[in-house]
């Protein structure tokens, strides 16, 4: 699949050039042959999970949204465990709490770590941390106090 | 010719990914060996940029905590009370405590105002410089003064 290109331009300067043009700039419409050749196999291991493959998905913008929707929750429930401490409260907060801490950290991430292995690597050890972390609190919640009267105890000091 | 090509362009969608895009640049600098350019290092320190730092830095850090304390209660032999009380008779002294929860209290409250300023951002409101300004003093004030409200508690 060769690029568009006109062909008087191709036989007086090159292809070359006419990528530096800038009408061609704007919106590519078809990837140079060469570069698609050399990544086949690359291009079908996703470092990122499904999802965000494809440039039509819109799971990006879900996944602001949602991110957005749980910070607010996560406010509601802050004077919910003041004002009505409980079973309910402590097992949302410890959900609510380790998702919003596992996307944040997964926007540090995706800010600092860069290059296919190491990303891989990354997202894998915050998962594994996450995991131990909504276990932990719920282990807390269920065998011990639970995290509101936790707070008020350690408060109360 | 050209107005046949111009016609296609406008109605093909993109033929790569934005994280395929940036993954491409990412992977070409670091092929090329080409340091970072200064940043931090040579621009002038200004409010948001503090405060957008500080914001993600009590974020990590209240993470970090929260993912401790998970851990401690999986891994640790005895119960909450148990630890409360050896830290109780270790008899630390009023200031030190005061310390102790406005370590927990400042980061809990600036991260939680400073969230409410970014939830603000997001449905487009406070983006003029001196709201900016404005909004910041403000959750920093806010912050300083929860925090000694909730260590008098």
């Amino acid at each position: 699949m060769a690029a568009i290109v006109r062909l008087s331009s191709v036989c007086r300067r090159g292809v070359k050039p006419l990528f530096y043009q800038s009408a061609l700039l704007a919106r590519p419409v078809v990837v140079f042959h060469k570069e698609q050749q050399l990544h086949p196999l690359t291009a079908r291991i996703h470092s990122s999970p499904p999802l965000y493959a494809g440039s039509d998905s819109n799971a990006a913008s879900l996944h602001w949204t949602a991110e957005r929707v749980l910070s607010i929750a996560l406010l509601a429930l802050g004077p919910g465990a003041y004002f009505c401490p409980g079973s309910v409260i402590d097992y949302s907060l410890a959900a609510a709490l380790t998702l919003h801490g596992h996307w944040g950290l997964g926007q540090v991430l995706t800010d600092y770590v860069h290059g296919d292995t190491k990303v891989k690597l990354a997202s894998a050890g915050l998962f594994i941390l996450s995991t131990v972390t909504f276990a932990g609190l719920c282990y807390f919640n269920y065998n011990d106090v639970g995290i509101c009267n936790a707070i008020a105890l350690l408060w109360s000091k | 010719m050209a107005l046949l090509l111009r016609s296609v362009r406008l109605a093909a969608p993109m033929g790569t990914t934005a994280k395929e895009e940036m993954n491409k640049f990412w992977a070409k600098n670091s092929r090329l060996n080409r340091p970072m350019s200064p940043h931090i290092t040579i621009y002038k320190w200004s409010i948001p940029m503090m405060m957008s730092i500080t914001h993600r830095g009590t974020g990590v850090g209240l993470s970090g905590a929260i993912s401790a304390f998970a851990m401690a209660a999986l891994i640790l032999p005895g119960n909450y009370t148990h630890y409360l009380d050896l830290i109780h008779s270790l008899s630390v002294g009023p200031f030190l405590i005061g310390l102790a929860k406005f370590g927990i209290a400042f980061p809990l409250s600036y991260h939680t105002y400073n969230g409410i300023r970014h939830l603000c951002w997001d449905i487009g409101k406070g983006f003029k410089i001196p709201e900016v300004y404005r909004t910041g003093y403000t959750v920093i004030g806010l912050s300083v003064i929860t925090s000694l409200a909730l260590i008098l508690m």
